[in-house]
This record gives C-alpha cells, sequence and structure tokens, in this order.
C-alpha cells in the first residue's frame, strides 16, 4: 500500500539543518495497522504527512498503491488524496462555522451530492453521532469531535487512514473508543497508519515501528 | 460541500471581517457615486458662476478699429449673423456658450443710450440652440421676447418708466419686460432687445457687430494660445477678429485645472486605500483561516477551489459593497449636493448607469485587493500549520 524508498527530509533553519526523516525505507501492507511511535521531534508526522502526499520529501520516493506521489502535479496529488486517503489529526481540525454534518461532507473530494450527503449520515450512525449532526465543533466533546473527523476522514470510502495522534487530546475511555473504531475500519479492509506518543494502540496493531531521530529505530510484528 | 454555502458560513462566523471589508467597498463606491452624481451639477455650476463673471472671448469684424472698440464698449462694424453658426460648426474649438449681439451708441429721448440687441437663443457646441434663459447676467438679457426690452437704471430712472410701460423706440412700440438694478456701469444706460427688433431698429437686418464667447478653449495641446484660436476663427470667419479677456479665460483655466488635479489626487488616494484596507483584511482573514485551509488541502481540495473560496468572498462583498455604495453615495449626492450646488441643485438626480459601473468594478475590486492573499493560502504549505497547530 506504502513504500517510502530512501526518504530523507531535511529542514534548513537558521541554527543549521534538521533531519526529520532520515534515509527511510518502509513498507506498509495492504489491509495492516501501523503504529508508529516514538518520542517528539523523531520524525513521526513528517512521516505521516509525507505518506499523505502533504509534504515533498528532500529526497527519497514515497508510493502509495503503485503511484509516486511526488512525480504528480499538485492537482492530481490533491485528486489522489481525495480519493484514496483519509487523515485523522490530534487537533481535529474540524472547521468551526459548519455543522458536523457538514464537515463530515466535506470529505472524500468535495462532491455535493445527496449520495454524499446519505453516506455521512450513515458515517454518523457508525460512529454514534447522529444525533449531532447538527451542532457546530464547539458544541462536541472532544471525543465527539475526534469521532466526527473521522466520519470525515471515511467519507468515500478511503483505502488508507493516516492517523496523527488521534487520542492525543482525548481521556483513556475517548481514545480507547477511537481507536476502536479505527480497528473497526481496519477490519473492513482499510489500511490505518497511527502515529502515536503512547500505547493506547498497540493491541490492535498489525505492526509496530519506533522513530528515533528521522530513523526506524525498531521494528516489531504483531499478531 | 458547496462552495457557496462555505463562502456564506464563513461570512456569519466572521462578520466583524466581512462587515469591515464590506465597509471599505461601500466607502469607496459611495464616494466615486457620489462624486459622479455631483460632478454633473458641480460643472453646471461652474459655468453658469464663470458665464455671470463674463464671457471670455469677444469676437468682432476684422475692419473694427480696437481703440475706438475698447473707448465705445463695441464695434461700429458689423459681420453676418450666420457666423455664430459657422463658429458652433467648427471643431477643435470648444465652448459652452455663443452669443450673437448687435450694439450701438442711438439717441434717444434727447439722450445718448446703448442699444443692444441679443439673440433669443445661445447657441451651444454642434450648433444647437439652447431655449432663452431666463435670468439677466452682466446686465445683459438673454432670451428677450419679440417685443419687450430691458431698459437700464439711469433711463428708467429718468424716464419713470416701470415693467408694462410702452414706449416708442427709434419708430418700434417696446414693452418694458424690466427695469434693470442700478450696475454702476455702461449697462445703466443700456436698453436691450431682441436681436431682431435692434437689427430692425438699427437698420441691420441679418448684421451683429460681436460674438460672446464662454469658456472658449483651443483643443489643441498648446490650448493657451490666443493665436492658435485666432488663427482657427480667422479660417472660418473671415470677416471676423478675436480678443480674449485673459484674466477671465486664465481663472477659467486654473480653475479647472485645479478641479482636475484635485480629483486626480483624491480619487487614486481613494482607490488606494480601500484596496490596502481589504487587502489587508483578506490578509487577517487568510492568518484566521490557516487551520482551515490545511484541512482542506488534506480533504483534497486543490488550489483552485481554495481560491475560489477567497476569491468568492471578495467577489460577494464587491457585488454588496457596489449596491450599498451606490444607494449611499446617491444618498449623500442627494441630501448634501443641493446644499453644495444651489444655482444647479435641481440637477442632481441618481444615476441609474452608476449601478451598472458599480456592479462591474466593485467586485473586480475587491477580488483584486484579496490577490495576495489568495496567492499567500493558495501557496500556504499545509504540512506546516497541520504539524504545528
Amino acid at each position: 500500500m506504502i513504500r517510502f524508498e530512501n526518504v530523507s527530509r531535511i529542514y534548513r533553519t537558521r541554527r543549521g539543518e534538521v533531519k526529520a526523516l532520515d534515509n527511510v525505507t518502509l513498507h506498509v501492507e495492504a489491509n495492516e495497522f501501523l503504529v508508529v511511535r516514538g518520542p517528539s521531534g523523531s520524525g513521526k508526522t513528517t512521516l505521516l504527512l509525507a505518506a499523505g502526499a502533504m509534504h515533498r520529501p528532500t529526497s527519497g520516493r514515497v508510493l502509495v498503491k503503485g503511484d509516486d506521489l511526488y512525480a504528480m502535479s499538485p492537482r492530481e496529488r490533491a485528486a489522489f488524496r481525495a480519493r484514496h486517503i483519509g487523515f485523522v489529526f490530534q487537533m481535529f481540525h474540524l472547521i468551526p462555522y459548519l455543522t458536523v454534518l457538514e464537515n463530515v461532507m466535506l470529505g472524500g473530494g468535495a462532491v455535493a451530492s445527496r449520495a454524499r450527503r446519505e453516506e455521512a449520515t450513515q458515517m454518523l450512525e457508525r460512529l454514534d453521532i447522529q444525533n449531532r449532526e447538527s451542532h457546530k465543533p464547539a458544541e462536541l466533546s472532544a471525543g465527539e469531535r475526534q469521532r466526527t473527523a473521522i466520519a470525515r476522514a471515511m467519507l468515500g470510502r478511503p483505502k488508507l487512514i493516516l492517523a496523527d495522534e488521534p487520542t492525543g487530546n482525548l481521556d483513556p475511555e475517548n481514545a480507547r473508543q477511537v481507536i476502536e473504531r479505527l480497528s473497526e475500519f481496519h477490519r473492513d479492509g482499510v489500511t490505518v497508519v497511527v502515529v502515536t506518543h503512547g500505547a493506547v494502540a498497540d493491541q490492535h496493531a498489525s505492526r509496530i515501528i519506533h522513530l528515533a531521530q528521522g530513523r526506524i529505530a525498531q521494528e516489531a510484528k504483531r499478531g | 460541500m458547496n462552495v457557496v454555502r462555505l463562502i456564506l458560513a464563513e461570512i456569519l462566523h466572521r462578520r466583524f471581517n466581512f462587515f469591515l471589508s464590506l465597509l471599505a467597498v461601500v466607502t469607496a463606491v459611495a464616494l466615486f457615486v457620489g462624486f459622479f452624481t455631483t460632478g454633473e451639477a458641480s460643472e453646471r455650476e461652474t459655468t453658469r458662476l464663470m458665464r455671470d463673471i463674463g464671457f471670455n472671448l469677444r469676437i468682432v469684424p476684422k475692419e473694427t478699429d480696437m481703440e475706438r472698440f475698447w473707448a465705445q464698449g463695441y464695434s461700429e462694424r458689423t459681420m453676418p449673423e450666420e457666423y455664430v453658426q459657422r463658429f458652433a460648426a467648427k471643431e477643435n474649438i470648444s465652448y459652452t456658450h455663443l452669443l450673437a449681439i448687435l450694439q450701438k451708441k442711438v439717441s434717444w429721448q434727447d439722450r445718448q443710450i446703448v442699444l443692444t440687441g441679443v439673440a433669443s437663443q445661445e447657441v451651444l457646441p454642434g450648433g444647437q440652440k439652447k431655449s432663452p434663459m431666463k435670468t439677466v447676467y452682466g446686465q445683459q438679457g438673454v432670451g428677450i421676447k419679440p417685443g419687450a426690452v430691458y431698459v437700464g437704471y439711469e433711463i428708467a430712472k429718468a424716464l419713470q418708466l416701470k415693467k408694462g410701460d410702452t414706449i416708442d423706440l427709434l419708430g418700434e412700440t417696446m414693452t418694458v419686460a424690466a427695469c434693470l438694478a442700478e450696475s454702476g456701469s455702461e449697462d445703466d444706460i443700456r436698453i436691450t432687445a431682441n436681436l431682431a427688433d435692434a437689427q430692425r431698429m438699427l437698420g441691420e437686418e441679418g448684421r451683429i457687430n460681436e460674438i460672446k464667447a464662454l469658456e472658449c478653449l483651443c483643443r489643441d495641446e498648446n490650448a493657451d494660445s490666443i493665436d492658435v484660436l485666432r488663427t482657427q476663427i480667422e479660417e472660418i470667419l473671415p470677416e471676423a477678429k478675436v480678443t480674449q479677456l485673459r484674466v477671465i479665460a486664465k481663472a477659467r483655466e486654473s480653475q479647472r485645472i485645479m478641479i482636475e488635479k484635485y480629483l486626480a489626487f483624491i480619487l487614486p488616494v481613494i482607490v488606494v486605500v480601500c484596496a490596502a484596507w481589504i487587502g489587508v483584511l483578506a490578509m487577517i482573514n487568510v492568518r484566521d483561516r490557516r487551520e482551515e485551509i490545511g484541512i482542506l488541502r488534506a480533504l483534497g481540495y486543490g488550489s483552485f477551489r481554495i481560491a475560489v473560496l477567497f476569491l468568492g468572498k471578495a467577489a460577494l462583498i464587491g457585488v454588496l459593497g457596489a449596491v450599498l455604495g451606490y444607494l449611499a453615495g446617491t444618498g449623500l449626492a442627494l441630501r448634501f449636493g443641493p446644499g453644495i450646488f444651489k444655482v444647479t441643485a435641481s440637477g442632481i438626480a441618481p444615476v441609474a448607469s452608476l449601478l451598472f459601473w458599480s456592479l462591474l468594478a466593485a467586485p473586480g475590486f475587491a477580488a483584486l485587493s484579496s490577490f495576495i492573499p489568495t496567492v499567500t493560502a493558495v501557496t500556504q504549505d499545509p504540512a506546516i500549520t497541520l504539524r504545528t497547530e
């Protein structure tokens, strides 16, 4: 599903160069539940954004479903993201002036249609927040916001979910529920990559990798 | 998700930013509409005021002895009346009014008077004739009806004439249409009649001895040059020559240049200030929406759709601003214009075409002002936002 080939990402700052990713080679199989762990600044988010066609590496190639993401034009990359990739973030990134339903309908490539609305409603039901569909994000709990973000990510049924610290702002119970939801989608055949500090997702992972200083320091297969 | 719905929802969410942006467009449009709505009135008012000061160009028969002309106040020679129409047909000379006059000092009732015949209609550019004016200016009556006369102060006083009296003037019976107020000039011994009547009384049918032109300017680059005017006029009026009242001409020219310079300064300043205002607000809006732009990018929204969100909002602000600005500008012009332009107050009216031009220009103006912020939004690296938020 995802192939990193000698991927490096170097940030140039006034204080010198920072290697966020250092010659990373990684292969994520289809329908894998990959957990990426590591301390702050180890390159986890950079890895995730690079896999999501959001952040061009300084060198190396990133292929998703066999397509070299950064050989595409920006327009093609945007279309690719809309079709194949769902994002979930720690800060939820819901649009504050839209309702829950409208936020969900933003996902899946911005095609407004009745079918898309029905799909969004079903997704809200699946994530148990259908009773909140006309609410604004500010009126939701953190767990509900994250479930809304997951519903948005899953609209259009992408085959890949990239989740960046999805439980970072949640209490343990909500964190458990969110990981459960991601795991459900994984069981439906979706490839899930979760970047996290903690061990909350470990029990659902088919593989866990540890990043340190932009390199894969440790890798463990599970189940 | 519909882009229009996104734009409208965002506007409702950030009402203050929207209100301030709208205010900028409304201000710019209102000022423009106000200026243009009152502009015509201003022009007419200036013309009227300048006309009251006097005509700036005097065209007299070629053989006129200028020493005697200045001593007497008129030429002893005459020229064809049709010169007025010939002058009017000449291109490259601009003016606002032409007036044909025949005047002569004559003895009447044991006294010297100046009998002045004034054409019943003024000639406008292109040769059109204008309806008689009701006003009397420079103590010369314009639009005097046949058979009527205006009588100067001293004559009326000496002969105890009043409005409605009839007098026998050089064999013609005339009605006193008005006795003029004291002017302290030669006008006090002047009787002003319709040109045709004066021509008949003086035995000069079809002849005049002066054409007066108001705001006469040569459209040549060297417009100030009397020589250019002389050459041009002599080409069409071989029996005429020209003298220019330089002080008046200079004053008019200075006033015209001053108004043009003022508008040339103030209007671009308004545009630049309002554009900067909208631009800064749009930039603030882009900063406020960094996270939103980032997430839309992550969801697969391309640069075009992101740009449409910002430019669409700007265009909407422009359309609303055009309508509100037109209403505000027209309202201001109608409310305050008549107080400023008292003489031509009745001429100040809404100019519907300005709404059309406002609707055409304001959205473009707002979109152009938001262009740099939009480019910033489109080129913003969403990864940076999503990583740091």
